[in-house]
């Protein structure tokens, strides 16, 4: 149905995609595997009409076309789901489709568009209220209405003769519980099963494996893998990204100081003004030289939680000890543009930003720039953070770079104390393991480590300890003597004996 | 490539582009009304460093733009809306009309006149800091406090003028003159370009240090940029806020007051709009010191030049206010394209 031939292009001095060809046939699962940085993005935003290719092409149905807007993309039977929802959060779902597909002058005939809504979502076992506010739902749940609009759109443009039905899915699952992956991924597959390609972007081996009919592994822009999904994980990961790589093995923590914690929180609560309990008598110590995790769907107190623990909140009741001025915490954000880095600033004044208030890096009240440079050179280099130089704004680095640098910044004072919230999203698997590697590192120097975090694997590769955020309340896991079903089932709130 | 280097490049250029183009504009209006673009333009020039005297006023119509203009860049640089430069600048002109007639400090010039424009600074930096104490207990947004406070300021001034500052020996609403010796030298004869024009170039080469090597000065600047993390960092937000906003309606404030004390030496209680226009010099000198010292002159040149044009060839002055609103509209554009496209972030997979 699609294929693209021989497609170029670069940006500057940086070739993002090398003479990649590719095809996807109706009623396949096409998955696109690759790095951070290896093109995938790139490929599907030249097909979406985002990006104009220097070279190559693009047929649908055997014809060539030209995609030179989202808009015409749209048309020709082209639909993406990005990983940033298009949605107006204050607006209804029916509402949020007809915004998005209505393109008649003129009243919008609401009942009209909730009719196909349901339809199209019972056609995948979905169950949706077109009335429903989309601030309202869940992330999985926008996630569906995402899905639906895309769906939709691909519906009116084949009733409006396009000959292609393409649904390219950008890291669907990066922001969804293990759950709700678990309910998308039959969905894909029916979807297929009606004939729609789908290309499905990600860098999760596993969930490749699961939905995906064929997979084509881009490195560095180029193809350097096309075949079934049943080749083997390892192989897979070892093609990605060029060298086997080595997770990081959990390694019990050399010796938790009981003695010493660090961070005492004792009975604390937290209600928000409307009176909803967001933390609900939180007691939790964290010991010096141990990663303790919490595990949780979002939305269910971690944020209230890490905003008590900085300060930015005054806790209802209750206490928390230990955790003092900023400057003395490694605190790895969720949103680092909006709580680490000043994006426009350079690289090395993002670097410094924690220490510029003590010597060598100034004076008085005077700034040593030459040993801001001195330093940010020294960190990028063992932190690895790949810039063209350390003055460049840091809102030109790669995802994966821009963490690696706050952690740099974070994790190079040494902090005794570190809150780590989702520290490898986005990130792909080579950059995730160095995070989670440098996370063991401060523990084994005896930081105390909180680690707040949507990935459940991730997690049990590194953690100490493992507790379950529910609705506010915390509840101790004990794993590893428990397993990852009643793990699962405390995240949804269901207090299954053995796991208590 | 430094980046500072290649973004003072980028900004320069696109703000020269930007000139460029709002004068052409103009231009070609004109030449539509029948003066030919080239008379114009060497007219202009003439009228506004044409020789020593006439770049010496437009020195001085650059002065109170250098003081307002520095007054709104620091503010924005930090995230701070101050809106109230207007205000500000006519209370420090009070102020400092205030000293110079019923309540004159004591000691010779060199002891009355510092005292008096510290004087004039300090009411204007509390005025705008009502606007940050507002924010604070209530909330109320700075950017729509200081417009207000704007109205009241003038209001006050305007009740000050006509009963307590009232100059007896007429009826028109204005104050006496003020005493010779709190009056600023005259640097060069047979114009007003006064001492506080100078003072204003070195208060922007001041904060052009304080900016760029020191810590208040990057920290003024990370909370303009991203509040959210100068607070993560431990960066005490609120203490640089109100510290900016201070610093700003003390500029303002002491811009009123060397523009009465060197210029006009009493105050007629009608609202200047040196403040609103400094909001416009901020802009095309693009938050920058040393560019809001270039902008401040243009904006003076083409005040003089204008008023030459009219005298000369007929043209309305007001075109110079004309050129002034098409340059900010064509800079802001211009520096949103060169933020597009220079600022872009990286292309991610």
């Amino acid at each position: 149905m699609l294929s693209l031939s021989a497609i170029s292009k670069r940006f500057g001095s940086v070739s993002a995609v090398v003479d990649v060809s590719l095809t996807c046939a109706a009623g396949q699962v096409h998955g696109l595997l690759g790095e951070n940085g290896a093109g995938k993005s790139t490929l599907m935003n030249i097909l979406f009409g985002l990006v104009t290719p220097d070279a190559g092409s693009i047929a649908l149905a055997g014809k060539s076309v030209r995609v030179f807007s989202p808009h015409q993309a749209q048309r020709l039977g082209i639909a993406m789901v990005h990983q940033h929802f298009a949605l107006v959060p204050i607006l209804s779902v029916v509402d949020n489709i007809i915004l998005a597909l209505d393109d008649k002058l003129g009243f919008a005939d609401r009942a009209k568009w909730s009719q196909r809504l349901r339809q199209r979502a019972a056609s995948l076992h979905w169950d949706i209220n077109p009335q429903a506010v989309v601030g309202t739902l869940a992330i999985g749940q926008q996630q569906r209405v995402e899905i639906l609009k895309a769906l939709l759109g691909l519906d009116q443009a084949s009733n409006m003769g396009a000959v292609a039905k393409i649904l390219i899915l950008d890291e669907p699952t990066a922001v969804l519980t293990e759950q709700e992956v678990d309910e998308l991924l039959p969905a894909i597959r029916r979807l297929a099963s009606d004939g729609v390609a789908v290309l499905y972007i990600s860098h999760k081996l596993d969930e490749v494996a699961r939905v995906c009919d064929v997979v084509t592994v881009l490195r560095r822009g180029r193809v350097v893998h096309h075949g079934t999904a049943n080749t083997p994980p390892a192989q897979l990961a070892a093609l990605m990204i060029g060298a086997a790589i080595e997770k990081p093995q959990r390694t019990a923590s050399p010796a938790p100081d009981s003695a010493m914690s660090p961070v005492i929180i004792k009975n604390l609560c937290l209600c928000a003004t409307n009176g909803r309990v967001e933390l609900d008598d939180i007691n939790l110590n964290i010991r010096a030289g141990e990663i303790v995790a919490i595990a949780g769907v979002e939305g269910n107190g971690q944020s209230a939680l890490v905003e008590v623990l900085l300060g930015q909140r005054v806790p209802t009741s209750g206490s928390v000890h230990g955790v003092g001025s900023p400057t003395q915490l490694g605190y790895i954000p969720d949103d680092r543009h909006r709580d680490a880095l000043v994006l426009s600033l350079s690289l090395r004044d993002n670097l410094v930003l924690k220490q510029y208030r003590s010597l060598p890096f100034s004076w008085h009240g005077w700034l040593s720039l030459r040993q801001w440079t001195v330093a940010a050179k020294r960190l990028i280099s063992a932190y690895d953070v790949r810039a063209l130089n350390v003055f460049v704004p840091v809102v030109t680095l790669s995802g994966g770079n821009q963490q690696k640098a706050v952690i740099a910044r974070e994790l190079s004072s040494q902090p005794s104390i570190i809150i780590a919230v989702n520290p490898t999203r986005g990130l792909d698997i080579a950059a995730a393991t160095s995070v989670l590697k440098r996370l063991i590192a401060a523990r084994d120097a005896g930081a105390a480590v909180l680690l707040i975090h949507h990935d459940l694997d991730e997690i049990m590769s590194i953690t100490d300890r493992l507790l379950v955020m529910h609705e506010g309340q915390l509840t101790d896991t004990n794993w590893p003597a428990s397993n990852r079903a009643q793990i699962s089932q405390l995240m949804l709130g269901h207090v299954a004996g053995a796991a208590t | 490539m430094n980046s500072h280097f290649q973004s003072a490049v980028v900004s320069i250029s696109v703000t020269v582009v930007a000139v460029g183009i709002a004068m052409a504009f103009v231009l070609v209006v004109l030449a539509m009304m029948g003066h030919a673009p080239t008379t114009v333009m060497s007219m202009w020039l003439e009228g506004s460093a044409g020789n020593g005297t006439r770049f010496a006023m437009s020195l001085q119509a650059a002065g109170p733009l250098l003081f307002t203009g520095l007054a709104a860049a620091v503010a924005f640089r930090c995230g701070v809306w101050n809106i109230g430069g207007e205000g500000q600048f006519l209370l420090g002109a009070m102020t400092m009309v205030a000293c110079g007639t019923v309540m004159i400090p004591p000691g010779p010039a060199w002891c009355a006149l510092p005292i008096a424009c510290l004087l004039a600074s300090a009411v204007a930096a509390s005025w705008a800091l009502l606007a940050t104490v507002a924010e604070r207990w209530r909330g109320a947004p700075i950017v729509l406090s200081t417009i207000l406070l704007n109205f009241i300021a003038v209001a006050v001034v305007g009740m000050l003028v006509e009963g307590p500052l009232h100059d007896p020996n007429t009826t028109a609403p204005q104050t006496a003159s003020m005493v010779e010796h709190l009056r600023l030298p005259i640097l060069v004869d047979g114009t007003k370009l006064h001492l506080g024009v100078m003072v204003g170039m070195l208060a922007a080469i001041g904060l052009f240090i304080i900016a760029r090597w020191t810590m208040i000065g990057f920290e003024v600047r990370v909370v303009g940029l991203n509040a959210r993390a100068a607070a993560v960092v431990g960066i005490p937000v609120w203490s640089r806020q109100v510290l900016v906003m201070a610093v700003s309606g003390g500029l303002a404030g002491l811009g009123g007051a060397m523009q009465v004390s060197g210029v006009s030496g009493m105050l007629s209680g009608t609202s200047v709009s040196y403040g609103y226009a400094g909001i416009a010099v901020a802009m095309l000198g693009r938050l920058h010191p040393l560019g809001i010292i270039a902008a401040a002159l243009f904006m003076g040149m083409l005040s003089t030049g204008a008023r030459h044009l009219e005298g000369r060839l007929g043209i309305p002055r007001d075109m110079g206010d004309v050129v002034q609103g098409v340059v900010v509209i064509a800079v802001l554009v211009g520096s949103m394209l060169a933020t597009q496209r220079f600022m872009r972030p990286a292309q991610e997979p």
